[in-house]
């Protein structure tokens, strides 16, 4: 066997093993029922706004906390804490992922990723001055 | 055609649409005649040059058509023609000339477009440069503009399946339910397009988007050379353009990405240069693995070795493009990228995948027919020998891009793992730490070897004087990472690792270019493109290891948020201050005050003024003070009031920048009138105080000396004036005198304001038994000022552009080099 087969051998397995070991780090989708099960664990969670309940953000209190109820895909209602800014139109978004866990009687998340009916690309055709 | 409709313009589409097909069926015919070419090279040698000449002109037709339909295209956005839906959409009457070319990266067929240009450009210097392997490489740009122009067709077979996407098609087809298009008269309705996306109308994206498709058009010739060599069965005459033109691939790709990192940092919130989003790694990835490709092309060019890795990661790189295109075109990464594009249906998804599985096939299948021919050196390489230790870096730059696809790719690959074990898998909670873990072992291993392997020569080399030029480069590499790590605190192992590899590999390379290379410019391309690596991770490790949030929230809630202790809870929780108009706020050393914010009418965006201040601790001395603009457009078009999309500013400095962004605020445009806040009664004794907002007020007294001019005054009035002192915070600030009169028997009041407060004081009575006076105080809220911003200061980021520079230049010296240098093969 040739020295560079040996090592390349050895590299694959180092490979392998960082690989395998990088499937623990990968989160998973849970809702919240599922989510809850372990408390303080990251879960990635989909859902979308509830728009029936209030979404509370005052910046004069503090701008880094926002309430709001999300809908997730099994169709349960929670609550969800997120640190931060609110994000530029959430009330539009037609699905949101959050990353977070559940903590006491909430969902506290740090990232929310939303979708977006054509943010960018709006298909309605602004009409102007029609009769 | 039952309606005339009035005002369209349908020669430029019709013209378009004629220049696509032609493009399309150009490429074919030159796809097939250089293919003939090729074929016949052997037997008949007239018949070969005759299809040769053929394939040319056809490429060059295919050139014209190509051209015409980016100038048509150009021609439809620069005029605003709106009856064409690409134009409606991804263009307004506003936007400003230097973006309209912006518009066509906005589009999908816009960025197919570009992409298609940049090989024709290519093409045409390929098949002036190839000679003896000009039909095969062309047959392989040929086939795939036959995939790109394919894209650009908007064909049906049948009522279901669609080839490609046509930019030509009118808004009344594309949208033909709308009721509004049964009218004639329809465009007198569509008055303006809906523009383009505010995030892309950034001087960055003029540039980056060119330069990034030219890398990414680039990559197409390396690997169609190397698929004609092993057309071919001959890996002589490949080597030189080969390698010439994998210089110009890593140099322009790898400038284009971090072109982005610039755009992302000066205008997207996600506050960096990088993110690991899945865009950014899709170009990423092929360009790691060129540049693997492209070390052992090297040794295989010196000593005969690595052959089949190269071809493999040649192969490969261009693969990972498609696939890139793939990832990132289909929606199929959904919910994991932030700028991921919308989903445009299945037939992009089949299409895409129907490509990339016809280069993959007509890679593999070369390679299986000339397996057995391919060079081969029996004897086993040396470990003092250069090619050894190239061969094992370039193996550790393809495992780190295998990683980080598999990574990216979890949203392709989660339905099967679904199916496995019934988990459903998502990203991990944090990206950015996943990514940095692994690839920090990366970093510091390609750090290392690279300023080790250049001292080494190929074939064998005298161990005792690499080991004493290795011994001087570390030891100088230690003593400034001692020096970098105290001063600059970093503690954590993996990273002072790194802090060493980076100055190695900068301490090398320059000792390299002075020992080695005696400082003769045409032959630094290697020393300065891996100085330039060396600098830009050290960059990367100050800038990203002691980035500092500037804004940290002392006012706001504690939250738990499950980090490791409670420093970096606060951290998380509260990195947006909220910024009242006029009251400073202390972050870091500076102390920030919101000024205000400021429209021009030629500028969508609201700039809003943000003064910092350094004051010495003792004297308390202004040592330093600037003012920032980070700006927002608040309420864009097609988006809901209140909305905002802010861009960043920064302060740069030498070694660090503060960088900041509004993350809210209040609506500028729909600010309340002074009418919104009530007065609320005060009655004040001699010496009583009264409260404001911001501050506080002392009646001290009345006065009936009056100074001229205060209020209109007439003969025979009676006035007296209450003496309020006005204090905020600090101290004293002004003295308000409201007035109170008697005029013909009737009372009037003289309201005094105290403007940097927005205060109003009138006196509504005077109660002369009780010696006090009811004062009635206003203040129009100043809350309803503010900014929620955020703050972040990177230490030495300019390390990381200079880096990026050095290592460009680097690619385009050696290039030039290898040009230029006469050829001495050493080849089997």
């Amino acid at each position: 066997m040739k020295r560079t087969h040996i090592i390349l051998l050895v590299l694959v397995a180092a490979a392998v093993t960082i690989i395998v070991s990088m499937f623990g780090d990968f989160s998973t989708y849970e809702t919240f029922a599922s989510a809850a099960k372990e408390p303080g664990k990251q879960y990635h969670v989909i859902g979308y706004l509830d728009n029936s309940k209030p979404f509370e953000y005052n910046p004069q209190v503090d701008p880094n906390h926002c309430t709001f109820y999300v809908k997730d895909k099994a169709g349960n209602t929670h609550k969800v804490i997120f640190n931060g800014a609110k994000p530029t139109d959430i009330e539009k978004s037609e699905q949101i992922v959050m990353t977070g866990s559940i903590q006491g009687d909430a969902f506290r998340c740090n990232k929310i990723q939303m979708k977006c009916p054509s943010k960018y690309q709006n298909d309605q055709v602004a009409i102007g001055n029609a009769s | 055609m039952d309606t005339q409709f009035i005002g369209e313009h349908l020669m430029p589409g019709k013209l378009g649409h004629f220049f696509a097909i032609l493009s399309f069926v150009m490429a074919l015919f030159s796809t097939f005649s250089y293919w003939r070419a090729a074929a016949t090279e052997n037997k008949d040698l007239n018949s070969s040059r005759s299809w040769q000449l053929l394939g040319r002109n056809g490429f060059i037709l295919h050139v014209a058509g190509t051209a015409g339909v980016f100038i048509t295209l150009f021609y439809i956005i620069q005029n605003h023609l709106f009856e064409y839906h690409y134009a409606w959409r991804h263009s307004d009457l506003s936007l400003s000339p230097k973006y309209l070319l912006s518009c066509f990266w906005e589009g999908q067929e816009g960025s197919f477009l570009l992409w298609s240009i940049w090989h024709c450009v290519l093409g045409l210097i390929v098949m002036f440069t190839a000679k003896g392997l000009e039909s095969r490489t062309m047959t392989i740009i040929s086939l795939v503009q036959v995939a790109l122009a394919s894209m650009l067709l908007g064909f049906y077979i049948g009522p279901d399946i669609k080839i490609g996407s046509d930019p030509f098609i009118l808004l009344r087809t594309q949208m033909q339910d709308a009721p509004i298009f049964s009218q004639p008269n329809y465009l007198d309705f569509v008055k303006d397009g809906n523009g383009l996306n505010i995030l892309l109308q950034n001087y960055w994206m003029v540039i980056h988007p060119p330069i990034l498709f030219l890398g990414f058009a680039a990559t197409l010739i390396p690997f169609a050379f190397t698929i004609a060599a092993l057309w071919k069965g001959e890996y002589k005459q490949w080597l030189k353009p080969t390698l010439v033109w994998s210089l110009f691939t890593g140099g322009i790709l790898g400038t284009g990405i971090m072109m982005g990192g610039a755009w992302a940092y000066e205008s997207l919130t996600f506050g960096g240069y990088w993110a690991w989003d899945p865009v950014e790694n899709a170009s990423l990835v092929p360009w790691l693995l060129l540049v693997a490709a492209l070390h052992t092309l090297v040794v295989f060019k010196a000593t005969g070795r690595s052959f089949i890795i190269t071809i493999v990661l040649m192969s490969l790189m261009y693969m990972f493009v498609w696939y890139s295109t793939f990832l990132t075109r289909t929606g199929v990464l959904g919910d994991t990228s932030v700028h991921a594009f919308t989903d445009e249906g299945k037939a992009l998804y089949w299409h895409l995948l129907a490509v990339l599985g016809t280069l993959l096939v007509l890679a593999i299948g070369l390679m299986l027919v000339r397996w057995k021919g391919m060079p081969r050196v029996k004897t086993e390489e040396a470990v003092n020998s250069r090619e050894f230790w190239m061969f094992i870096g370039s193996f550790i730059l393809f495992l780190s891009a295998i990683q980080i696809s598999i990574t990216t790719s979890i949203p392709v690959w989660s339905p099967l793992a679904k199916a496995i074990t019934s988990k459903d898998i998502a990203p991990p909670a944090d990206v950015i730490k996943h990514y940095n873990d692994i690839q920090v072992w990366v970093a510091i291993i390609i750090t290392l070897l690279t300023a080790s392997i250049l001292f080494f020569r190929f074939k064998t080399s005298d161990t005792k004087t690499v080991l004493k030029r290795l011994s001087i480069t570390a030891g100088i590499a230690i003593v400034l990472s001692v020096i970098m790590g105290i001063t600059q605190k970093i503690g954590d192992a993996r990273y002072v690792v790194l802090l060493f590899g980076s100055n190695y590999t900068i301490v090398g390379m320059i000792y390299y270019a002075i020992k080695v290379q005696k400082m003769q410019l045409k032959k630094l391309g290697a020393a300065s493109t891996h100085l330039g690596f060396g600098i830009f991770v050290l960059g990367v490790l100050f800038s990203s290891y002691n980035k500092e949030v500037m804004s940290i929230n002392t006012m706001g809630i504690m939250m738990d948020f499950g980090k490791k202790n409670a420093s970096e809870n606060a951290r998380e929780s509260m990195e947006n201050v909220l910024l009242y108009k006029d009251a400073p706020v202390v972050m870091g050393e500076y102390t920030a005050t919101f000024k205000g914010d400021s429209t021009s009418p030629d500028d969508p965006r609201v700039f809003f003024k943000v003064a910092y201040e350094r004051r010495d601790t003792v004297t308390n001395e202004v040592k330093e003070s600037f003012v920032l603009y980070p700006d927002a457009f608040v309420n864009p078009k097609g988006q809901e009031e209140n909305s905002m999309s802010p861009n960043p500013d920064s302060k740069h400095y030498l070694t660090r920048d503060i960088f900041t962004y509004v993350t809210k605020a209040y609506d500028p445009n729909h600010k309340p009138t002074d009418d919104t806040a009530s007065y609320k009664t005060h009655k004040v004794h001699e010496g009583d105080t009264v409260f404001t907002n911001d501050g506080y007020l002392v009646y001290a007294g009345l006065n009936t000396n009056i100074a001229p001019g205060t209020y209109p005054q007439q003969a025979g009035d009676v006035a007296v004036a209450a003496v309020l002192l006005a204090y905020d915070v600090k101290g004293p600030v002004d003295t308000l005198f409201p007035i109170y009169y008697i005029r013909d028997q009737y009372a009037y009041q003289a309201d005094d304001t105290l403007k940097k407060s927005n205060l109003y004081a009138r006196i509504s009575n005077i109660i002369p038994d009780e010696k006090a006076v009811e004062l009635k105080i206003k203040q129009a809220a100043a809350e309803d000022d503010y900014i929620v911003m955020k703050a972040l200061i990177f230490p030495y980021i300019n390390l990381v552009w200079l880096g990026v520079i050095i290592m460009s230049l680097g690619f385009f010296l050696a290039m030039i080099n290898r040009i230029t240098k006469k050829e001495k093969t050493a080849t089997v």
